[in-house]
């Protein structure tokens, strides 16, 4: 059965001046979906995701969030919509606490409801009892972006606009966010997520829009978008010896499109370089091979073809630049 | 949407940027009580001295010279110089205000009257044997000249101390160069043998200066400063405070998360309004309060007038606020801005110094500011304990512009959500 969209954006074109930031762009965000657009600054996301929150009305083109049009009917959308700006937009003088009562409030929360919705977010974003009695202006990155992020899920939104969420974290801190977000997929919600980070797209979105110059070049499935680039997954394993026989065992294993000896980076000794379209799966069927055969295994590499590969084939630029 | 959740909204952006002000010790400190400290500062550090453009000091002259005295057991009624005094107190650029007598401050066409209520700055009696005095009309039975003391009396507005002293001091050069004029013209009437006589006993007039009733309790100068510094209130807790929220808000980004909130904008502005207006309160409670316990402050408590003022002026302190706010580039060049208008603003409202010793240019400015008709209300209201008519061209002038400054204001608001 087809899944509803709950968001469409249809040949929406948004000019400042002789710049347009978002050219006649088209996109459909179905329900539950987790969509990212990656591109690098200045490729049009914010741009997009600014008009769909309202804050921003396009130059032509229209946008619908649920059954709703934000040009039309723009406090219905702002109701089914939770944004999570890419800065922390708290006040600091606040604790997490009056923070998430303030933004509560002006959602039409009150009361005992606000209160309990305000402690399960703490507790969803783990958030512990001490620290949000403190200002926010105490908090470290991490607790910032995750009350951030509680304040823009107090009135259960259906559709979710991440702009950047975990811009500035550490990896532990990322990784806390991703599971949250990850959290958030399962309840059902719809989740659009801006990133210039390629492996928070791959690793959390359902499919991506890459942008550049307000318009869409790719859209798909992160391993959809990796086929299209023709790089292949290579994995490096240097053993201690390397014979004809390893070579045609390694080239019988389920997955490995071609297997050939090259010099290692270092070029002092030999190496088995395996093209495969699946590198995870076959890794330890590899490795298991060459153990089998009495061989040592001294080092394994694997080189994957990312999203950041796909950008620089499409664009000759890569993410940062 | 419900008016029930609009006003729930309204009360959390008011309560949430009132609490911005609570929770920052520079805010508390600019906000509420740098007026106060001003005051104190000023009050005890700034000299009261000054030069006057004489068309600014206005005088109510109440000229007794005209009427019939005793004179050497005759009567006399040929009195003249008088109105020639009056003339040249019009010729020094005075400006002066015929009265026919002093009267009661409460009797309307008197000059206790004007004075009472500031239309005049002082106001100068000159006595009913002031010609003769002056001319040596009195004689002993020889015949002779007999020197005779009149005294001419100078009454002026105590709720104005500096303008008071300045008064003083330009109406005393004007009678002493008279004086001296008029002296010699008449010494030389004499003969040539009894001139020095004349010249060594003469001195026909004294002048006194005394303070007109305008209020019934007797007043110290910090209560004339006190109702003043409520212009202060306005400027520093109203101005400053509303040309910072927007701008600091917007700077930060909870401007644009509210915006994208299923809120009304008008919401948004109504909640900074309220905010504002406490402060401004509770800023304007804390100066009488201060007034009160340090300085045991002695005015009259027309609330209602006081709080009605207050707001209006309000009015015009936070639209001027929120055009700075709104088209401020961020919050830094917002506070530059502020602080360019408020420091020397709060010069010209006439808490500190009369206008009328400033130039022609910054008086008519100084009167065209609500903030100065505010003042001059509430020390009308606290000090001269005038009734609330006597107050209503200016509380209408305050109406008229805090409307208008803050429909201003709310369009730099709106111009402000199309630059998001």
């Amino acid at each position: 059965m087809r899944r509803l969209n709950d968001v469409v954006v249809d040949s929406v074109t948004k000019r400042f001046e002789d710049t347009v930031a978002v050219d006649n762009l088209s996109i459909s965000v179905a329900q539950g979906e987790l969509f990212g657009l990656l591109g690098p600054n200045g490729a049009g996301k914010s741009t997009l995701t600014k008009m769909i929150s309202g804050m921003l009305n396009p130059t032509s083109g229209t946008i619908k969030v649920g059954k709703y049009s934000i040009q039309d009917d723009p406090m219905k959308v702002k109701e089914l919509l939770g944004v999570v700006p890419q800065d922390i937009v708290l006040y600091d003088y606040l604790n997490a606490r009056e923070n998430l009562a303030f933004y509560g409030r002006l959602y039409g929360l009150s009361g005992k409801k606000l209160k309990n919705r305000i402690n399960e977010l703490l507790q969803f974003t783990q958030l512990d009892e001490k620290a949000v009695k403190r200002h926010v202006s105490t908090y470290s990155g991490g607790m910032k972006r995750r009350v951030n992020i509680a304040a823009a899920l107090l009135h259960e939104p259906q559709v979710l606009l991440l702009d950047e969420p975990t811009a500035g974290l550490d990896p532990q801190n990322k990784h806390a966010l991703w599971d949250i977000i990850e959290d958030l997929k399962k309840q059902r919600k719809t989740i659009v997520l801006t990133t210039h980070m390629m492996d928070e797209a791959e690793e959390l979105c359902d499919r991506v829009a890459i942008m550049d110059h307000g318009k869409i070049i790719a859209l798909g499935s992160p391993s959809q978008l990796v086929k299209k680039v023709k790089m292949e997954n290579t994995i490096t394993v240097v053993p201690d010896k390397i014979s004809p026989s390893l070579i045609e065992q390694i080239k019988g294993i389920t997955g490995v499109k071609n297997t050939y000896i090259a010099p290692d980076e270092n070029e002092k000794i030999e190496a088995i370089k395996v093209i495969t379209d699946c590198p995870d799966d076959i890794l330890p069927d590899i490795v298991s091979t060459i153990v089998n055969t009495g061989t040592k295994v001294l080092s394994v590499q694997l080189s994957r073809v990312t999203l950041e590969d796909v950008f620089i084939t499409l664009t000759g630029r890569s993410l940062r630049e | 949407m419900s008016l029930k959740r609009s006003i729930n909204q309204i009360a959390a952006v008011a309560k949430t940027d009132f609490l911005g002000v609570l929770r920052n010790k520079t805010a508390i400190f600019f906000t509420l009580l740098f007026p106060l400290f001003f005051i104190v500062i000023i009050g005890f550090t700034f000299g009261q001295s000054g030069e006057a453009d004489m068309s600014r000091i206005s005088i109510g002259v109440v000229n007794l010279d005209g009427e019939m005295i005793a004179l050497n057991a005759t009567d006399s009624s040929n009195s003249t110089i008088g109105d020639i005094f009056v003339e040249a107190l019009e010729s020094a650029n005075f400006t002066v205000t015929g009265y026919g007598e002093y009267g009661y401050r409460d009797t309307n066409g008197t000059a206790a009257y004007a004075i009472s209520r500031g239309d005049i700055d002082a106001v100068l009696v000159i006595p009913a044997n002031f010609t003769e005095t002056i001319t040596f009309l009195y004689t002993d039975d020889l015949g002779a000249s007999v020197p005779t003391v009149s005294h001419l009396e100078l009454i002026v507005d105590p709720t104005d101390s500096t303008g008071a002293m300045i008064t003083q001091q330009s109406v005393f050069g004007f009678i002493s160069a008279f004086i001296k004029e008029y002296h010699e013209i008449v010494i030389e009437q004499f003969p040539s043998y009894l001139q020095d006589y004349i010249e060594v006993v003469a001195d026909p007039l004294i002048v006194t200066t005394s303070e007109a009733e305008v209020t019934e309790a007797e007043l110290k100068w910090i209560d004339y400063m006190v109702p003043g510094t409520l212009g202060l209130v306005l400027i520093w807790s109203g101005l400053n405070h509303a040309s910072m929220t927007i701008a600091t808000e917007r700077t930060k980004g909870t401007f644009q998360r509210m915006v994208i909130a299923p809120v009304y904008p008008t919401v948004v502005l109504l909640g900074k309004l309220l905010s504002a207006l406490a402060i401004v309160y509770m800023s304007a409670f804390i100066m009488l309060l201060s007034g009160v316990l340090l300085f045991q402050v002695n005015l009259y408590w027309d609330i209602p007038v006081i709080i009605l003022g207050i707001f209006l002026g309000a009015l015009s302190a936070i639209g001027i606020g929120l055009i700075i706010s709104s088209l401020a580039k961020n919050e830094e060049a917002a506070n530059s801005i502020s602080v360019i208008i408020s420091v020397p603003l709060q010069f010209f409202i006439g808490a500190f110094f009369p206008l009328s010793i400033m130039p022609a240019a910054a008086e008519a400015f100084g009167n065209a500011l609500p903030f100065t008709k505010l003042v001059t209300a509430m020390q009308d209201v606290m000090t001269r304990n005038l009734p609330f008519d006597a107050v209503i061209p200016e509380i209408l002038y305050l109406a008229a512009s805090g409307v208008i400054l803050f429909l201003i204001g709310t369009i730099a608001y709106r111009i402000t959500l199309r630059r998001l």
